[in-house]
């Protein structure tokens, strides 16, 4: 993807990323630097809990009990955060999280539309999220005609149910193909700048 | 005699092409199923439930079954390959069994061993005469008759079907099934064990009951990137405006889930069904 101004907001900061994000547009994606994606993505999901959203963190990058770990250093409340692991069982991790769902296998991209589904029906609050962490991280496991189906299957769906979507990507591991894919889909583009101010 | 314009004028497009009254559905309350059959399946109907080893088809006919006795139903299962024990204990391994159906009488399971002593006959030589068939046919509507079953399954059709001399008894023995099955409105699924073959598609071992049944569904496997996925597909279902699409099966905590596969993700140029 690079670091240029492609479509979309480019932004900076860290900061400036974070609050750039609105729950109310449909669906948007986060084009974010290597060196900044995890404090970043974590920044966003505490932010979204804060404003009295219940959510999914769909994890795809590192296993859910990592994220757990690191929300709960933030303090943040995670009593309306649900996951979806598509990692864990991959690499052996734990899987005995009663909030998350964990995935045979990151090919198994059906599975996490049907859960997505699943979960929302145990959010308690009015108003929900999805974070969808990373579709890069999609792109190592699938093939890009696949991959390009399932995002379209996913924002379609996340629209019809009116859910908030955030798909977030690392701007160096973009492949160009599925960035014009994500511009197309998304009503918000927002991307994050090197992060060295 | 009307003007001839009057010919001329477009009459009114109706959007669904089958028109007229839909038929009364058994709802099988299965996640994004009932969906696929346009609300369920037509009552009375006896539709073939076909896949091979591993793909799903006695937890789908078990959940259709119990789904039904939860809504006030009698089901009535009938195993021909294991023993009821066994099946109950594989069942109460499935979040979506409540044992109080079994007690309570809403979940019936028989197996072989029952039918054979309802038939008074000690069948070790695995083939049934005309007469036995009767007898067979007999003991399954005294069974749908006595329990007052509204949904039953038969697990498996071909296993029944090896005990028939020839395809023409299977054919006959089927239809007359399905004919007083359909007089009880007990919708009724046959569990029919198909092979894979690179080359065919195939509904079931003998390639007659496919033809005799209102309905064929289709559970499958097909591969991704070496994973295996459960699928679904509505072939064929009297009295219904179904789907065609392959779905993926997924059993979650409150029973299966059925969602569209998508078109991209199963390799092509083999049937894994």
């Amino acid at each position: 993807m690079g670091s240029g101004n492609r479509g979309g907001v480019l932004l900076s900061y860290q900061s400036e990323v974070r609050d750039s994000i609105k729950a109310g547009d449909s669906l948007a994606t986060v084009v974010v630097p290597a060196n900044n994606y995890r404090e970043l993505t974590l920044d966003i999901v505490a932010k979204l809990l804060g404003s009295k959203l219940g959510g999914i963190y769909v994890t795809t990058s590192r296993p859910s009990t990592h994220v757990v770990k690191e929300m709960k250093a933030r303090k943040a409340s995670l009593n309306d955060l649900y996951f979806v692991d598509m990692i864990s069982l991959t690499v052996g991790g734990e899987t005995g999280d009663p909030r998350t769902v964990f995935i045979d296998s990151p090919t198994m991209l059906e599975s996490v539309l049907l859960n997505i589904g699943l979960l929302e029906r145990r959010i308690k609050a009015k108003r929900h999220f999805v974070m969808f962490d990373s579709v890069n991280g999609l792109s190592i496991y699938s093939e890009m005609r696949v991959l390009k189906e399932f995002m379209n299957v996913l924002a379609n769906t996340m629209r019809l149910r009116r859910t908030y979507t955030m798909m977030l990507t690392v701007d160096e591991q973009t492949p160009p193909e599925l960035e014009a894919v994500l511009v197309t889909l998304s009503d918000c583009m927002i991307r994050g700048g090197t992060g060295d101010g | 005699m009307a003007p001839a314009t009057e010919s001329l004028k477009p009459t009114a497009v109706k959007l669904d092409p089958r028109g007229g009254r839909p038929r009364e559905k058994a709802k099988t309350y299965i996640e994004g199923m009932d969906r696929m059959l346009n609300g369920g399946i037509p009552i009375g109907n006896t539709s073939l439930l076909a896949g091979t080893v591993g793909s799903g088809k006695t937890t789908l006919a078990m959940e259709f079954l119990i789904n039904g006795a939860k809504n006030g139903e009698t089901a009535c299962y009938i195993s021909v390959t294991e023993p009821s024990s066994k099946m109950l204990e594989n069942l109460r391994t499935y979040g979506f069994f409540d044992d109080s159906l079994v007690t309570e009488g809403k979940l019936n399971i028989f197996d072989l061993g029952i039918i054979n002593d309802r038939l008074g006959v000690e069948r070790l030589d695995g083939s049934y005469s005309p007469k036995d068939m009767e007898a067979l046919l007999g003991a399954f509507e005294d069974i749908v008759d006595e329990l007052q079953a509204t949904r039953l399954v038969i697990d498996s059709i071909t296993a029944v079907c090896y005990q028939l001399p020839d395809r023409g008894s299977i054919r006959n023995f089927i239809f007359r099934l399905g004919q007083f099955l359909s007089t009880f409105g007990c919708t009724t699924l046959l569990i029919s064990e198909t092979v894979v073959d690179a080359a065919t598609q195939t509904y079931s071992i003998f390639g007659v009951e496919e033809a005799v049944a209102d309905g064929v569904i289709l559970m499958g496997n097909v591969q991704r990137q070496g994973d295996l996925l459960r699928t679904m597909q509505i072939v064929k279902m009297r009295g219904a405006k179904h789907s065609r699409a392959r779905h993926l099966v997924e059993l979650t905590p409150i029973g299966l889930s059925v969602v569209p596969l998508l078109k991209w993700g199963q390799e092509t140029g083999a049937v894994y069904s």
